[in-house]
C-alpha cells in the first residue's frame, strides 16, 4: 500500500485522453465517444450510469482487458495503447486490481491461493506469495478463513477475498465493478467501508455503480450516458 | 509463470475431476498397454524362434531352389541337385559334409499289427545324423533298410517304438520295406529351420537304396539321383567363404540347368534364414502394433474431447486468470500440462499392464519372455506425445479466450 501523498503533488495515475471505443456488432456501436478522464493518486472516484452507458467499457479499457479504437489510456507510467497483448497482461497483473460484482474467485483454490493468484503470474516465489496473501487477508479481516474454498465463504467474505486479491500486486488503481451488486445491504455497507478504509490508506479507487447510495461513498462522481461523460461532481 | 507452478495447478484441476480424469486416462492405458503387449510378444517370439535356429543350425548352409523374387519360403522344392553337384560341393574348401534330403511317397507305416497312415518318409544320408541330437541308438548306414525316427514318430504307435523294433514301410500296393529302427533323434534334428515351427513325426531312410528320383546329370550325361534339398555343413571358421564358394559353384551346377527358368538357386546360412524369419516376425509385429496404435488414437481423441469440455467449463476461470495477469502463453501451458499429465499417467500405468499382457501371451504361446526396454521408453514417450498433441487445440482455444466475454459469463 502506498503512502498517502494526497495534498502534496497531484499525481495522475490513470488518464484517458479523447478515448473512443466502437464495437462492430452488425452495425457500428459506439460504447465510448471522446471520453477524457484523469484519476489522481489516492483519489476515490465513482462512475455512475445506467447499463449500456459505457461504464463497463471504461473499466475494461483502464484495466487493460480491452484497447480503445482511438485515444490513449495511461495507467501509472504506461501507455496501454502502445503495449502488446503480453505487456497488457503484465499490467493487469501488476498495475490494476479488479473487484467484480460476482467476486470471480477461482473455485478450486483456497482464499490464500486466490489472493496470491496475480503474484503467481508475476513470478513471485511461493513462500513470499503466501506471506503476502496472508497479511492481506488479515487486513480485510479474514485471517481465520485462509484455507477455505470460496464455497465455504459467505458473499461478503468472498468479496473481501476478491478485494485482497486486487490489492496483492500493489496496483496503481483498484477497479471495482458493482462490488455490492451480489451481497445484501448490510454486507454491501461493510464492503464499502472496506473500500473507504483502503482509500484512506492511500489507494486510488475507481468504482462503477448504478446506485447513487453507493456512489456517495466516493469523493467524486462521474455520470455517464450513451458513452459520454455528462456530469461531474466533487 | 514457471513450469512447476503450471504443473501444480494442472494437477489441482485434474484432481478436481477425479472420475473424469481416470476415465480419460483409461483410454491411453488401453492403447499404450496394447502396444507394449504386442511389441513384447513379438520380441519374445523372435528371440525364441531365432534362438532355436541359431543353436542348431548356425553353421549350416541351405541350398534352395525357389521361384525368383519370391520373398517367401519354397513350398515344394524341385529335385534339381544331382549327385554330381553334391560331390562337387563336397570337394569345396570349408565344406565338411553335404547332406541331401528328399522324400519318398509311402502309404502307411506299420509296427506289428499297428498301422499308421503316412504319405511321405524322409530320405537322407548318414551324415545328417553327425552331431545331430541322436537321443537313442545311432544313425543309419547307407545301403541298408535301417530306419531312424524322431521322438514324435515313436509315439504314433500304441506301443512306442524303440531301437531294434521292426517297422514295415508300405511304398505301394506291392512294395513294402521291412526296416529296423536303429536310432531316435530329437524332434527338430535334420530339418530345415523353417520346418521346425510345426513339429511333425518323421521317419528317415537312407537315400541308398530307397530314393528313386533320378535325372540325367547335364554335366556327366548319366542318370543320377537328384534331390530337392541340400544342406552343407560348413567349417565354422570359414562359413562366409564357404557360402560364397557354394554360391558361385551353383551358377555352373547341374541344378542351374535343371531348375525351371524362373527359379533361382540360393545358398543361405542358418543365420540368413534366421534374419528372414526375424524380418517376417518384425513385419507382423509392426502390423499388429499398428492396430494397437489405433486404440491409442482413440485415447488421444478422448483426451482432446475432455480437454475441450474442460476449456468450455472453465472459460470463466480463464477470464479470471487473465484479469489477474496471466498471459496467453500461461493459459496455453496450463492446459497443455494437464493433457500431457493425462498422457503420461496413462503411459506409466500402461507399462506394467502391457508387460503383464506380454507375459500372459508368451506363457500362452509357451515361449520365453523377452523384454525390450527401448520400446517401453518409446511407448511411454508416445503416450506423453499423444497427450500433448491431443491437448494442443483445446489449449490454443483456452489461450484465445476473450477475458471480457469470459468474465461476463454466469
Amino acid at each position: 500500500m502506498t503512502d498517502d501523498t494526497e495534498g502534496e503533488t497531484e499525481q495522475t495515475v490513470v488518464s484517458l485522453e479523447r478515448v473512443t471505443k466502437t464495437y462492430d456488432l452488425g452495425g457500428t456501436v459506439e460504447a465510448l465517444s471522446d471520453v477524457s478522464l484523469a484519476l489522481s493518486e489516492g483519489s476515490y472516484t465513482a462512475v455512475m450510469g445506467p447499463s449500456g452507458s459505457g461504464k463497463s467499457t471504461l473499466l475494461n479499457l483502464i484495466g487493460g482487458l480491452d484497447t480503445p479504437t482511438s485515444g490513449t489510456v495511461r495507467v501509472g507510467r504506461n501507455d496501454l495503447t502502445a503495449l502488446s497483448e503480453n505487456e497488457r497482461a503484465d499490467i493487469r497483473g501488476s498495475e490494476v486490481g479488479f473487484v467484480f460484482q460476482t467476486f470471480n474467485l477461482m473455485p478450486r483454490l483456497t482464499a490464500v491461493e486466490n489472493v496470491a493468484l496475480p503474484l503467481v503470474f508475476a513470478g513471485v516465489p511461493r513462500a513470499e506469495r503466501r506471506e503476502r496473501a496472508e497479511s492481506l487477508l488479515e487486513d480485510v479481516g479474514l485471517s481465520d478463513r485462509l484455507d477455505h474454498k470460496p464455497t465455504e465463504l459467505s458473499g461478503g467474505q468472498r468479496q473481501r477475498v476478491a478485494v485482497a486479491r486486487a490489492l496483492a500486486p500493489e496496483p496503481a488503481v483498484l477497479l471495482a465493478d458493482e462490488p455490492t451488486g451480489n451481497v445484501d445491504t448490510d454486507t454491501g455497507e461493510r464492503v464499502m467501508r472496506l473500500l473507504g478504509d483502503l482509500n484512506d490508506s492511500g489507494n486510488t479507487i475507481l468504482l462503477v455503480t448504478h446506485e447513487k447510495r453507493i456512489a456517495e461513498h466516493a469523493d467524486r462522481t462521474v455520470r455517464m450516458l450513451d458513452g459520454e461523460i455528462v456530469e461531474e461532481e466533487t | 509463470m514457471d513450469g512447476r507452478e503450471a504443473l501444480r495447478m494442472a494437477v489441482r484441476s485434474l484432481l478436481g475431476h477425479r472420475l473424469r480424469s481416470v476415465l480419460t486416462v483409461v483410454g491411453v492405458v488401453i492403447g499404450v498397454a496394447a502396444v507394449i503387449t504386442f511389441v513384447t510378444f513379438g520380441a519374445s517370439l523372435k528371440a525364441d524362434v531365432v534362438g532355436q535356429i541359431d543353436s542348431s543350425t548356425a553353421n549350416n548352409i541351405y541350398l534352395i531352389s525357389a521361384p525368383g523374387g519370391d520373398e517367401g519360403f519354397p513350398e515344394s522344392p524341385q529335385p534339381v541337385f544331382t549327385e554330381h553337384d553334391i560331390s562337387e560341393i563336397g570337394g569345396l574348401e570349408g565344406a565338411r559334409a553335404v547332406v541331401p534330403q528328399g522324400t519318398v511317397s509311402v502309404t502307411a507305416v506299420s509296427s506289428g499289427n499297428d498301422t499308421v497312415a503316412r504319405s511321405r518318409v524322409t530320405v537322407t544320408t548318414p551324415d545328417a545324423f553327425d552331431g545331430a541330437d541322436v537321443v537313442e541308438g545311432r544313425g543309419f548306414t547307407s545301403g541298408t533298410d535301417e530306419l531312424v525316427i524322431n521322438g514324435y514318430a515313436r509315439s504314433l504307435f500304441e506301443e512306442p517304438l524303440g531301437v531294434g523294433d521292426a517297422v514295415a514301410v508300405r511304398r505301394g500296393p506291392n512294395e513294402t520295406v521291412n526296416a529296423t529302427v536303429v536310432g531316435v533323434v530329437n524332434s527338430t534334428a535334420s530339418q530345415l529351420p523353417f520346418q521346425s515351427f510345426a513339429e511333425e513325426p518323421r521317419f528317415y531312410l537312407p537315400t541308398d537304396p530307397h530314393y528313386d528320383a533320378v535325372v540325367e546329370s547335364p554335366a556327366l550325361g548319366v542318370n543320377q539321383r537328384a534331390y530337392p534339398q541340400v544342406t552343407v555343413v560348413a567349417d565354422p571358421s570359414r562359413l562366409t567363404a564357404t557360402k560364397e564358394a557354394v554360391g558361385s559353384y551353383l551358377d555352373e551346377s547341374d541344378a542351374a540347368s535343371l531348375k525351371p527358368a524362373t527359379y533361382e538357386l540360393s545358398a543361405r546360412t542358418g543365420g540368413d534364414i534366421a534374419d528372414r524369419i526375424e524380418s517376417l516376425i518384425d513385419r507382423l509385429t509392426r502390423f499388429v502394433t499398428g492396430l494397437a496404435l489405433v486404440s491409442l488414437v482413440v485415447g488421444a481423441v478422448g483426451i482432446a474431447n475432455i480437454m475441450l469440455v474442460s476449456v468450455t467449463e472453465r472459460t470463466r476461470e480463464i477470464g479470471i486468470m487473465k484479469a489477474a495477469g496471466a498471459r496467453n502463453r500461461d493459459v496455453l501451458l496450463l492446459f497443455l500440462v494437464e493433457s500431457a499429465i493425462l498422457g503420461a499417467v496413462g503411459s506409466l500405468v500402461a507399462l506394467p499392464i502391457g508387460v503383464a499382457g506380454g507375459w500372459v501371451a508368451a506363457e500362452y504361446a509357451d515361449i520365453g519372455l523377452t523384454l525390450v526396454p527401448f520400446w517401453f521408453g518409446v511407448a511411454v514417450l508416445t503416450g506423453i506425445l499423444v497427450g500433448v498433441l491431443a491437448g494442443l487445440y483445446p489449449a490454443w482455444r483456452a489461450a484465445r479466450v476473450d477475458p471480457i466475454e469470459a468474465l461476463r459469463r454466469e
